[in-house]
This record gives C-alpha cells, structure tokens and sequence, in this order.
C-alpha cells in the first residue's frame, strides 16, 4: 500500500521541483519515514520478533473500522434531495473530522524535531523538508480516507450510476489536501507568533481546544439532525451563502457530470475553485511557511542549558504527591509508580493531550443532557429527579479513568524504562498497582465527587447507594480491562502510529461498549437491598482482581508485552 | 579470595545467533575490569546479563556467593548500572527521578534526599536540581545517572560508556571517582572504547570479541614487554586483517568510483 501511494505521490515530481524540492532527496526521505513507521519500537531486553502477520492484522482491523465508521458518512446522502446539498453535507462532515484527526494524530509528525541531527545537518533544502512532512502526513490521511469514505462511495455508485462512481474520488483527493493546508496553514500562524521553546506547548493547547470544539459543536448539532422531515424539505436556496464555503466548492464538481441539476448560480465556476484552491495552499505554504517554519522548527528543543523558568517548584515533603504516595501505598515499589504516573501525567504532552479533553467531554455531555429536555430551567432539576439519568453521568465518567490509564503507559521515551528492569523489583505488579491509585485519585475521583455533589442534590440521599455501586462498577470493571489486555509498566511502551493503532481503538469502543450495557444492567435494578449487595459482590470482585493486578510477575508482563 | 562475580560457561542465543559463547570470567572484590571489545562482541549483552535484564541465558553467574537466577532481586540491590545512552524520563527534575530511582531500591526518602543533594552538588548540578530534564546536555544527564546508578551503595558498579558526553572536567572527576570507589572496596565493571581510560584506571583488562573472550589479564600482562599500547593490542587481536590497509581502501573507496564527483 505504501509503495502504491508512494508512486502516486511522486507523479508530479515536476510540480516538486518547480516548489524548490529536491525531487530524489524526497523521495528517499520519504520512503525511509513510510519504513520507520511500519516498525514496531522495541521495548527493553527483547529482540525484534517476526510479526509480519500481526502488523497486517492490525491495519485490517485499522480498516475494517475505518469501513464501519463510514457509514455515519452516508446519513447526508440519504437525507438531502438536492446531490449537491447530499455532497456539501458529507464533505463538511468529511473536512471537520480530518481536520481534527490531522490536529490531534499527526502534529507530531508535522512538529517532530527529531530530524535536527539527520537531516537538517545534510544539504536537503528548507522546501524539501517541509514538503516530505506535507506528503507524510497527506500519504497516512489519505490512507485513512479511503476506507471511511468507502461506504459512501458505494451509495453514491448506486444513486447515480457508474459515471457517480467514476467521479466520486476526484473531489476527495482535493478536499483531503484542502484540510490538510488548512491546519498547516494554523500552525504556520502559530509558529510565526509564538516563541519557538513554547510552541509545543501551544499546540498542544491548540489540541485540546480544538478537540473540546469538534466535540461541543457535534454535540449541540446532533440533536437537531434527529428530525429528518426538515432536511427533506431542505431548499437548496434558502441557504445560499454555502457557495462560499470550500466544502460547496468540492461539491460543486459534480457540476461535470450533471450540471442541469445545480440550482445555485456560477457552481460550474465555483468547480475550478475546488480544483485551484488545494493547489493555491499548497504553493502559498511551501513559497512562504516553509522557510521560517524549518528555522523555528530548529529552534524547538534547541536550548542545550536549563532555562530557568522551567524550575519546578520543590517543598520537600509537603507535595502533595508524596504526601499521597505516603498514604495510600505501603510499598516502595508502589510509591514509586505512584510518583512516576502522577508527575509524568502531569508533564507530558501527549498525555494531556490524549486525556484532557475526555475531561471536556463529560462536561459536554453533562449540558447535551440540561439541553435536550425541552424543559423551563426552573423546573429542570424536577423534571430530571424524576427520571434516572444519574446513572448515565455515573457510568459516564468510566471514560476519565478508562482513558487515563491506559494512556499512562505509552511514552515517546519508553527506553527509559530500563530503569524498572535493573531494580530489584520481586514483581512489576506493585509498581503497576501504584500507578493505578495516582490515576484514579489524580482524575477519577475529583470528577466522582463533582458528580456525586450534583447527583445527590438533584436526586436526594436516596442515590447514594448508585453512586457506590457505580463507582465500584467502575472501578472494578476499568481494572479488570488493565488486567486482561493492558498489563504494562508506567510509561515503558512505544507510541503508535495511527495505522497500527486499529486494535486498541476497536478494544476502547469495546471497553465503553460494555460499560454501557452495565449502566443498563444498573438501571434496570430498582431494589436497594440488592444494589447493596451487588455493591458488595463488586468490591469482593475489586479486591481479587486488584489482589492479582498488583502481584503481576515479570512472565506475565512479558507476555503482555509481546502481544502489544 | 572469593571472587565476587563469577561467570562460567555463559552463553546466550538470539535464534541462531551466538551472542555469548561460554564466556568464564571471574572478578575479585575491590577491581576495576576494563571490559573492552568491538561493536557487537557481546560487551553489553553481558551486561544485561548481569544486571538481570536478560534472564534466557545458559551457564551459571555467581555474584557474591549468591546464584544470579536463584537470587536476582539481592543481585540486583549489589548493583548499580550506569547505561550507555542518557535514557531518562527527562519531564521530571533530578530530584524527581533520583527520589523515583531511589525508592525502586527501597530507600528512605531521608536518605534518599541527603545523598542526591552532595552528589548533585559534586557534580556541579546543585543549581539545576529543580529544573526539568529536558533541557539538560547530554552531559548533565549523564552526570544525572551516575548519581542514579551510585545512589544506594552498591557494591558493584557496572558503567556503560559513563564517559560520554562529559567535559574534561567532568571526566577527571569520574576517573577519580572510580579510583575512591576502589579504595572503598566496591568493584567495578567498566565497559568502554576509549583504550586510553580502560588502560589507565583498569586492573584487570578483559578483552571480548565475537562472544567469547580473547584475552584477560592486566595491562602489563597483555602487554607481556611488547610496548604497545592497549589501542594497539586490541587492533592486533580483533581485526584479521591491517587496519592500515582497511583505512586506505575507505579512502580510495571515495574517489574510485568514476560516477562520484568531489563535493
């Protein structure tokens, strides 16, 4: 797949050139990226394994969900009379959700200064470089669009015929390189206003806020789209202003297959748009971005002294995190990990970025709830004590603790984990058990208590017991997800690219999947005497998978290792 | 004397690959062994061996009288391993990571800070104890793990290229440590390619290439009246063929090739 793609992106290997791209040194770059991230980092004391077999099966699963994904895609073209209303519909949706996987998966690929002692150093041009990130990430995108996009693709084949199906890539390919400047179009901005030691940070806030934003628009626009009644009687110009919009530019195109059913005046001009635009971006970044976005990129992590406003603030024992290890953890095995996961969550980058805006995303859901009640705000809180949609904002703030601990094991820096395997450690278990309480007292329980302050003011005392047996659930139901599938050290395991990472996406829409049919099993109990006595059953459960959890031997963590 | 490492018949495979082949090697309390070899001689498998991060291996490892498979947890507490590349978790501060380290070993937190807080300050990092890692020089981590692998007194120090990265000043002040280490009676397993360092602070020199060892003894010893240099002695014994003659085809490597212009 690599190398089809590959060859296609060389093609215009003129239009490189005329960019100020050396067109070999491209390539070779290139091809040697596509390589590095097809191989699987290894972790401490283990050689490389054959696993060729297993890397297929990943991207297979990457693909087959991609492919499922892909049918929310078709919703517009069901819905909307007008084709080109049914396409201006699917390339928004398209364009919101690239762009937020381009911001919130490739950055690092786009930002990555590790290329300063390779290839920076070399005689390889400012264009070449920022070019060969360009197509890096347009080469991994590209790859994911075409398996989201398939389903649509075979309805659009059925609506309109072969000469449907025919045309149907060609926009795609355009609008793919459309969000893809865009974002590159943001950062360039960004990196021109801001100092490039502090860059990283700002993106990664940029991250985060642009997550929470995708999340809180889908989510306000979302109930809206339940009444498809108004979509039908859609009229294509009551809104006109979209012709403005590039997504009506890309949709537009059909314009060369059926142009009598275009009912916006200039849409056939407006085509050339959809054509010219991707390739006035491009030129646009690469002419004037690239330059000053290599030498800032060189100045990120260029500081060789330590700089002064990095001090950490130090109050001997009385942090709070020590103070916390010292409490909850008898071991010092256990308190190191407990130090280890709560400092480094608290530091890394990707960290925050993977699991701050789950925090967001509660909140988001926690208003989509006031919002979709149709009800005076006087009597919301009557209205919501009737029901049992406590339970729901229980079982949902499983996703905080679910994300937050099966992110603290992956780390850029996983080779410094050597350090566990020259310890005398009798078994890795104590430090994993460690880990777990920082991340849960760190970010479950302050949401737990928020929560339970509402669920308690809204529904009275009476909900106490859902809130212990929801939180035991959990608890115990999160843990028994790290014992099964994800038995690793704090920060000891390799990222992933984005094309390997299919499995864990499938395991994590599993993992809520099933956390959802317990929220139900929770709601259909009306019984107290027996919510106290599941209570029970839960933490006996608790108690003998923790008992197992943090008493994990090496064998077993090598085991887990190895299926990673 | 009771040798406090003693390795007999060590051998490890990765498939069919003879990484290690019946390696015998004793080491005697209060030495320094100069481990030397070429790129991929099995140095740091050995290593790995015996700080246990290698458990698949065959033979038999003794360290202080203790068996290395029956007994890895108080092999590993004897232990304290200086790795070759800075890897460290550098988003914390050396105060962070040598408290982090420290406890791994079971330390009391007192201990732990009044130990980091003289060896810092030795090593010239008493300003930087607060700051973030990730701005250091590879220097100033490397300096941050030799505090790390000397933390909690071990009786056997195992430093992989500890000289890397570090300033004169610095490497003055390692090979002087390494001398007081001696004269405290700790051992020291010192794995390099700088011959000029091996030769002067080593006893014994042990010399490895392709798995199996090829010379052991001291400087004088390997030397047995020659004059040569221990750079000397090494060529003589790991490569086959004239190094002279090796460096002269490099040469003439870049300038045979008729396609290939000077730059």
């Amino acid at each position: 797949m690599n190398k089809i793609l590959l060859y296609l992106i060389m093609l215009p290997s003129g239009l490189w050139r005329r960019m100020g791209a050396d067109v070999t040194q491209l390539k070779a770059i290139l091809t040697v990226k596509l390589k590095m991230d097809d191989r699987k980092p290894l972790t401490m004391g283990r050689q490389q394994p054959n696993k060729k077999k297993k890397i297929k099966y990943a991207s297979t699963v990457a693909f087959i969900l991609s492919f499922f994904v892909g049918f929310m895609y078709i919703f517009p073209l069901i819905v909307f009379e007008d084709p080109y209303l049914k396409l201006f519909g699917l390339y928004t949706m398209l364009t919101v959700l690239l762009t937020f996987g381009l911001v919130t998966d490739f950055s690092n690929v786009l930002v990555d200064t590790r290329d300063k002692l390779i290839i920076f150093p070399k005689p390889v041009s400012d264009r070449t470089i920022f070019l060969s990130r360009v197509l890096h990430i347009f080469i991994y995108f590209f790859r994911s669009v075409f398996p989201m996009s398939l389903m649509a693709w075979i309805v659009w084949g059925i609506l309109y015929g072969w000469e449907g199906a025919l045309w149907f890539p060609v926009p795609l390919f355009f609008l793919t390189l459309m969000s893809l400047f865009f974002v590159m179009g943001c950062y360039s901005l960004l990196l021109k206003i801001t100092k490039p030691e502090k860059f990283k940070d700002v993106i990664g806030y940029f991250q985060i806020f642009f997550s929470i934003l995708v999340f809180t628009t889908y989510y306000m626009v979302m109930p809206q789209m339940r009444n498809q009644e108004v979509f039908q009687q859609f009229d294509i110009k009551t809104i006109s202003w979209i012709r403005y919009t590039p997504t009506y530019w890309l949709a537009s195109c059909w314009y060369w297959v059926q142009p009598k059913a275009a009912v916006l005046a200039g849409t056939g001009w407006l085509s050339i748009l959809a054509v010219l635009t991707p390739f006035i971006m491009l030129w646009v970044t690469v002419k004037f971005f690239a330059p000053s976005f290599i030498r800032k990129l060189s100045a990120i992590d260029g500081v060789e002294v330590a700089t002064p406003k990095k001090t950490v603030k130090h109050e001997g024992k009385s942090k709070l995190y020590i103070r916390l290890a010292n409490m909850f953890n008898r071991t010092s095995a256990s308190k190191a990990g407990f130090s280890i996961a709560w400092l480094q969550t608290s530091r890394s980058r990707a960290f925050k970025m993977r699991v701050y805006p789950g925090f967001a995303y509660v909140f988001v859901y926690f208003f989509y709830l006031f919002l979709n009640t149709n009800v005076a705000f006087a009597d919301l809180f009557e209205k919501m004590s009737q029901t049992r949609s406590h339970l729901f904002l229980l079982y949902m703030t499983s996703f905080i603790l679910l994300n937050a601990v099966s992110n603290m094991n992956m780390t850029e820096q996983y080779k410094a984990a050597w350090i566990y395997y020259t310890s005398p450690l009798e078994s890795p278990g104590r430090i994993m058990g460690g880990a777990f309480k920082a991340m849960w007292i760190k970010y479950y329980l302050p949401f737990v208590i928020v929560v339970t302050g509402f669920v308690l003011y809204v529904w009275g005392i009476g909900a106490l017991i859902d809130v212990i047996l929801a939180t035991a659930n959990v608890t115990t139901y999160v843990l028994i997800l790290m014992y099964l599938g994800n038995r690793h050290l704090p920060f000891s395991m390799p990222e992933q690219m984005k094309t390997k990472a299919g499995k864990a996406v499938l395991k994590m829409l599993f993992a809520i999947i099933f956390m959802g049919c317990m929220g139900l099993a929770h709601y259909a109990i009306y019984f107290v005497w027996l919510k106290v006595l599941l209570t029970f059953i839960s933490i006996a459960l608790l108690w003998t998978i923790w008992d197992g959890y943090i008493n994990t031997s090496w064998k077993q963590l090598k085991i887990a290792e190895d299926a990673y | 004397m009771e040798p406090i490492i003693s390795i007999s018949n060590l051998t490890k495979q990765y498939g069919d690959k003879t990484v290690l082949n019946n390696i015998n090697l004793d080491v005697y309390p209060g030495q320094i062994i100069g481990y030397i070899g070429p790129n991929g001689a099995g140095k740091s498998t050995t290593v790995k061996v015996l700080t246990g991060v290698i458990q698949d291996y065959t033979g038999e490892v003794i360290v202080a009288g203790k068996n290395l498979r029956d007994s890895l947890m108080d092999v590993k507490r004897m232990i304290g391993y200086i790795p070759e590349l800075a890897e460290l978790y550098d988003l914390l501060t050396p105060r962070e990571y040598l408290n982090f380290t420290g406890t791994l070993y079971g330390m009391e937190a007192s201990v732990i800070e009044e130990r980091m807080v003289k060896m810092l300050d030795s090593f010239g990092l008493s300003e930087n104890i607060d700051q973030r890692m990730d701005s250091f020089s590879k220097g100033m981590r490397q300096k941050v793990l030799l505090a790390s692998g000397l933390l909690h007194n071990p009786s056997i120090v195992i430093l992989d290229e500890p000289l890397s990265g570090l300033d004169a000043n610095a490497v003055i002040l390692v090979k002087e440590l390494l001398q007081r280490l001696k004269q405290e009676g700790k051992t020291i397993f010192y794995c390099s390619h700088m011959m000029d360092v091996v030769e002067k602070v080593s006893d014994t020199i042990v010399l490895i290439d392709k798995g199996t060892i090829i010379a052991n003894g001291s400087f004088a010893e390997l030397r047995a009246g020659s004059g040569e240099s221990l750079e000397q002695i090494f060529s003589k014994l790991t490569m086959a063929d004239n190094l002279l003659e090796k460096a002269g085809s490099l040469a003439s490597a870049m300038t045979d090739n008729t396609n290939t212009q000077q730059l």
